[in-house]
């Protein structure tokens, strides 16, 4: 049995600011839905498609209150915590409504966006109360950060002899030498010095930095912050390293010592605050999911995938929703895994993609249906850069996709520039997903990144697939 | 959700390929005609009403005494052209011309109630390729069931707007239960309101008529009248225009789907039987069997609905017979206004 990852004062304090919430939402009810997914998932992608069309009023024809007219508008409201900053839509939007459209930048750190959907209810007492009003808040953040939130319930010790562990396996094995090299050559037993935890911290760094690089895009790279420190760079809660548990308790002045000190720092300072503050107070989730670059990378980027999102779902807090207790505990009732990308596939794979997408969340799927929350996976693009269509090749029809990859992509000693549109046609993705994770097969799929589409005038907001869908599962019961 | 999976027809894998965008071919709208569904449907309560199940002897016997009846019909023609030629060379021709034109209009007819039967039997095909598209989540069968729903209504001014939505949506639904979820909505979904409509005024004219006519036979009369016009107009609506043949195989069908349903039918509504035969009738005799006719025709109505939509009830409520309550309620206020619908 893990460790709980909070404390009894942590439970308190998100009890009391779920009651807030509560009295505060009494007139306007607050839908907190939560977007993660490791980095380079398509986070904000996903967030700006979503906002993009719900005030565009996109095509959205499976999102029922929009669909069938009930939605009378949506619009970016007031910021409600002062302390989180706001999500850059506009300057998101404005990288892909450029002339030459961009990609916008990823997430860096935590973003809040609150949208305020104004709609008619169908139920039979709408006629009563009139148009209704949902608070819909967005809550975006990095998700290396999702990686820590297991360390909650890890000692120094334990973190440290599981690091260790990992970096045997290839291929880290070679990526961690230059770290491990520096570890045995510093004593932890010896006097601390700041220094000496700055070299560790740094190679440590390094090697996680090698094991995300685009040939292994490795997942399960604990502590998130080394990867992506946001405004903590150079402070000493950043600055440890995993050291081998010594075989007797150490003296308090030793670098042992000191960076478990900074550990526990860590785990107090940096990850509790984002549990108790953000990751607690959901009440919807999407996990997105990027499958595809870990299948570019081979089985053992998929096991390593498989691990992480592992991890990171146990953080979760799935459940039924309860009108009583729901006052004092929120759960998450809904999850979607959602399989981005989708349009880097033909249509007739996307089947495949999800079963894929089945078997990496299996668990965690079980584990929330177990408590009582619903879940749901989808293969779905929030914004489609291709279009589709065949190319008969020595009398086989290929089902290709057509678009412009970006710059720097190649295939078959090819570069693009990121002008040239292309059919292209990534390989038949296997109708069991079993083979993918077994490192000994090895499996000729290629995924290109596209470049993002330019505008078309004639339909307002963004291309996607299943957006719509997604949406329906994740707000559609509350607009009903 | 999961999906099946589709098969695949076992090949090695096939590995990545860039081509030059001019070979490819841009996927164009799906083939007009049914895809082979790769399954029968077996279930003998999702096979659609309206195909006909005569069997060979009964088909035998009516072709043979058609033919006959056909055969002596031609024999008396022509002797009464024969006799008439023989009296007065003037005459016969006279006779001759009035029967080409009414060979000519015969053969229109037959015609039209070809045309008309199969209308029908392409409903009836439809409703089964909907439900199977549906439970299979097939994109491609949903895709030639869409495509073919909005051919059905090309031609309907009323389906216009409705249509071009829902023409720009389709292509962007890849998923098979989705888009006939879709097609069901933005399609049906109007046509749905206006036979809901429709059912309702009948319902109130016949609750009206009985409690004031003055004698039994007279509004028995008026029920069945009521009844076949009831069905004729949702039949129109939905897109059957049955004619005289085509009509009788409509009214089988529906007799039967009432036959099937009677049973839950009369649970499902023995409150409304208390009422009728209940409150009602304290107030007065007529009152309370006005109301019984009303909720008759109500069902009527309804299961001419199910019986000619061009697909079953799949992800919408079928309308009951406690929706129109309030609407025959309503005995003074004549308006023409649907009963709210369930979402």
């Amino acid at each position: 049995m893990p460790k709980r990852p909070t404390t009894l004062l942590d439970e308190l304090g998100i009890a009391a600011g779920n009651v807030l919430d509560a009295a505060t939402g009494v007139f306007t009810p607050t839908l907190r839905l939560g977007v993660t997914g490791l980095s380079r998932a398509g986070k904000t992608i996903f967030i700006t498609s979503l906002v993009n069309n719900l005030i565009e009023g996109g095509r959205l024809p499976l999102f029922a209150p929009l669909a069938e007219g009930r939605l009378i508008a949506a619009r970016l409201a007031e910021q409600p915590d002062s302390g989180v900053p706001r999500f850059a839509y506009e300057k998101h939007l404005a990288a892909l409504r450029a002339p030459t459209p961009a990609w916008p930048e990823s997430t860096r750190r935590i973003s809040q966006l609150r949208l305020e959907l104004r709609y008619q209810s169908a139920r039979w007492h709408a006629g009563f109360t009139g148009p209704q009003t949902l608070n819909l808040d967005i809550v975006d953040y990095p998700g290396e950060w999702l990686l820590d939130l297991p360390l909650l319930g890890k000692t120094f010790a334990e973190w440290s002899a599981e690091e260790f562990a990992a970096a045997t396996a290839p291929p880290r094995d070679r990526l961690a030498r230059p770290w491990l090299a520096i570890t045995q050559s510093l004593d932890a037993l010896a006097e601390a010095s700041g220094p000496d935890a700055e070299i560790l911290a740094r190679a440590f760094t390094e090697y996680l930095l090698a094991c995300r690089a685009d040939e292994h895009a490795l997942s399960t790279l604990p502590p998130g912050r080394f990867l992506m420190p946001g405004d903590l760079e150079g402070s000493p809660a950043l600055t440890f390293a995993p050291l081998p548990a010594p075989q007797h308790p150490v003296r308090s002045s030793t670098l042992y010592a000191m960076l478990e000190r900074r550990f526990e720092a860590y785990k107090s300072l940096v990850v509790r605050p984002f549990f108790r503050d953000h990751f607690a107070r959901l009440d919807r989730q999407i996990v997105l999911v990027d499958a595809l670059a870990a299948l570019n990378a081979g089985p053992r980027a998929m096991a390593d995938l498989e691990s992480a999102l592992a991890e990171i779902l146990r953080a979760f807090r799935p459940g039924g929703a309860n009108l009583l207790t729901g006052i004092f505990a929120r759960r998450i009732d809904r999850i979607l895994f959602a399989a981005t990308k989708a349009d880097h596939l033909h249509h007739t794979a996307h089947d495949r993609l999800e079963n894929i997408l089945d078997k990496l969340v299996d668990a965690a799927a079980r584990r929330a249906k177990f408590a009582g929350a619903e879940t749901r996976s989808l293969a779905l693009a929030a914004i489609r850069a291709t279009t589709e269509g065949t190319v008969d090749e020595d009398g086989e029809t290929l089902p290709c996709i057509i678009g412009v990859p970006q710059k720097g992509e190649a295939l078959d000693g090819v570069n693009y520039d990121g002008t040239t549109q292309i059919a292209f046609y990534p390989g038949d993705l296997p109708d069991f997903p079993g083979p993918l994770f077994d490192a000994g097969k090895t499996t000729s799929l290629k995924f290109l990144r596209f470049s993002p589409p330019t505008r078309d005038p004639a339909t307002p907001g963004l291309p996607h697939i299943r957006l719509d869908r997604g949406l329906e599962f994740l707000i559609g019961d509350r607009m009903r | 959700m999961s999906r099946s999976p589709r098969r695949h027809a076992e090949k090695a894998s096939r590995g990545p390929a860039a081509f030059d965008p001019s070979k490819a071919e841009i996927e164009a709208a799906p083939p007009a005609t049914f895809a082979e569904p790769g399954m029968a449907l077996v279930d003998p309560l999702t096979q659609s009403e309206l195909r006909p199940r005569a069997n060979l002897v009964v088909r035998a016997f009516w072709g043979a005494l058609g033919l006959l009846v056909s055969l002596g019909l031609a024999l008396a023609a022509e002797r009464f052209l024969a006799d008439l030629f023989s009296r007065y060379q003037v005459l016969g021709w006279v006779g001759l011309g009035l029967l080409a034109i009414m060979s000519l209009a015969l053969a229109v007819l037959i015609a039209r109630e070809i045309v008309a039967l199969l209308r029908l039997r392409q409903l009836a095909r439809l409703q089964e390729a909907a439900a199977l598209a549906f439970a299979a989540d097939e994109i491609k069968a949903a895709r030639v069931v869409a495509a073919e729903l909005s051919e059905l209504y090309a031609g309907r001014a009323d389906l216009a707007r409705a249509r071009a939505r829902f023409d720009a949506d389709a292509p962007n639904v890849f998923d098979g239960a989705e888009l006939i979820r879709l097609a069901e909505r933005d399609l049906i979904g109007p046509l749905d309101l206006r036979a809901r409509t429709l059912i309702a005024v009948s319902a109130r004219r016949i609750s009206i008529v009985t409690a004031v006519s003055p004698r039994a036979l007279v509004d028995l009369a008026f029920v069945a009248f009521e009844c076949v016009r009831l069905s004729r107009k949702i039949a129109q609506l939905y897109g059957g225009r049955p004619g005289f043949f085509g009509f009788w195989r409509l009214a089988r069908a529906i007799l039967g789907h009432l036959a099937i349903t009677g049973g839950v039918a009369l649970g499902d509504s023995l409150v409304q039987q208390l009422l009728g035969h209940g409150l009602a009738a304290r107030l007065s005799a007529r009152l309370g069997e006005g109301i019984i006719n009303g909720l008759m025709t109500v069902r009527v109505g309804i299961a001419a609905m199910r019986t000619i939509r061009p697909m079953p009830f799949l992800t919408r409520n079928p309308p009951n017979v406690v929706e129109f309550m309030v609407e025959l309620a309503k005995f003074t206020a004549a308006k023409e206004e649907p009963p709210a619908p369930t979402p």
